[in-house]
């Protein structure tokens, strides 16, 4: 993986509000630190940021930081967004060593269709989003494959049933899982509901069978208000 | 309806809601969500109101996140009385909600049906709400 370069000015001022002037100026403040070094308070341009982070690497993509005229190797370890806006407020980028594994978190993205799992009216929850790998920095995969097209109903996808990537190993629990083949209580609710208004129609018209045909249209609208009432509750 | 099963004190002091969501501003459990754009009380009605809304819009095959609770007692005087005697009766429970919380999260397969039943359900809410995905990545 080829690393992204980006300039940086360190000996930014301190404080919210020389912090948001620069943030005015189209700048996002950042924090440069790790491998026993001193933290250096740095800005870099947005979008020079914004097409670093937006390469086939993703967010876990190196960096070449130029600090100070020197060049050090990072990857970004946290972006704070604000809450409404989902603009960049900060950016922590944490120097890495070539040689050595780091700690990152890689995208879990869900491939295949769960055909039996969708014909017994379930759905897929995904219950993990990303993983924790151990990867040397040339060996970072941009995301991991999670194939559910074999889930069943109770059935669930675990860490364990995953093929992680040559040079990269995990610590997570092998039997946390990351996909679950579930029927969702809302869904009972409305299979249940549908049921009743099916048997209620039937009961109608048995009883109405040997009556005028106009009974039959009042007791199918109170069995529909009557499975209405009951989900409201 | 949502409230807490027990409380250490009955009746609160109103408070002043200042600032934005802390935490919780995020979609972490579903696909989709449903986030405040103002500060304000949601009450537990409400919050069933949205959640009914959003469940008969699905159908089936889709799951909610209720990411509020509403554990804030709101009092009332009963109409027509005169000032004095103290302090009302706790009438309703609310959640304070500051712009930027993730109020509810939807995880459905068509973005189009999850788009449309989180619409509903900000129609059941008193402040101005957004449809918000996931982040994925950058």
């Amino acid at each position: 993986m080829a690393a992204v370069a980006l300039k940086t000015e360190t000996g930014r001022p301190q404080g919210s509000a020389a912090t948001r002037r620069i943030r005015r100026e189209g700048k996002v403040p950042g924090v440069v630190y790790g491998l026993g070094q001193d933290p250096v308070a740095v800005s870099v341009e947005w979008p020079e940021l914004r097409a670093a982070l937006t390469t086939d690497a993703g967010i876990n993509a190196l960096i070449t930081l130029e600090v100070e005229g020197d060049k050090q190797l990072s990857i970004v370890k946290d972006i704070q967004r604000h809450p409404v806006r989902r603009s960049v407020m900060h950016v922590d980028f944490i120097r890495i060593d070539p040689n050595a594994e780091l700690l990152v978190d890689v995208p879990l993205n869900l491939i295949g269709e769960a055909r039996e799992l969708i014909a017994a009216n379930g759905m897929v929850d995904q219950v993990m989003f990303s993983l924790s790998l151990w990867s040397k920095p040339d060996a970072i995969p941009t995301e991991l494959q999670v194939d559910i097209s074999e889930l069943t109903v109770g059935d669930s996808f675990r860490v364990e049933n995953l093929t992680l990537p040559a040079g990269t190993r995990t610590e997570v629990d092998p039997e946390d899982s990351i996909a679950i083949g579930t029927v969702t209580r809302s869904t009972l609710e409305a299979m249940a509901a549908e049921e009743a208004a099916d048997a209620a129609a039937e009961e109608g018209e048995e009883g109405e069978g040997g009556d005028a045909e106009g009974g039959d249209s009042d007791g199918g609208d109170a069995g529909g208000d009557d499975a209405d009432g009951g989900d409201s509750e | 309806m949502l409230m807490p099963k027990k409380v250490a004190h009955r009746k609160h002091h109103r408070g002043r809601t200042r600032g934005m969501a802390k935490g919780g501003d995020n979609v972490t459990f579903g696909d989709y969500g449903l986030q405040a754009l103002e500060p304000g009380w949601i009450t537990a009605r409400q919050i069933e109101a949205a959640r009914i809304a959003m469940t008969r819009h699905i159908k089936r095959g889709g799951k909610v996140w209720i990411n509020v609770f509403p554990d804030k007692p709101v009092t009332e005087k009963p109409a027509e009385t005169r000032m004095g005697s103290g302090k009302g009766n706790p009438e309703r429970w609310v959640a304070v909600v500051k712009p930027g919380r993730v109020l509810f999260e939807l995880s459905y397969s068509d973005e189009q049906v999850a788009r449309e039943a989180i619409d509903r359900a900000i129609q059941k809410l008193p402040i101005k709400c957004r449809f918000i995905e996931r982040d994925e990545g950058f």
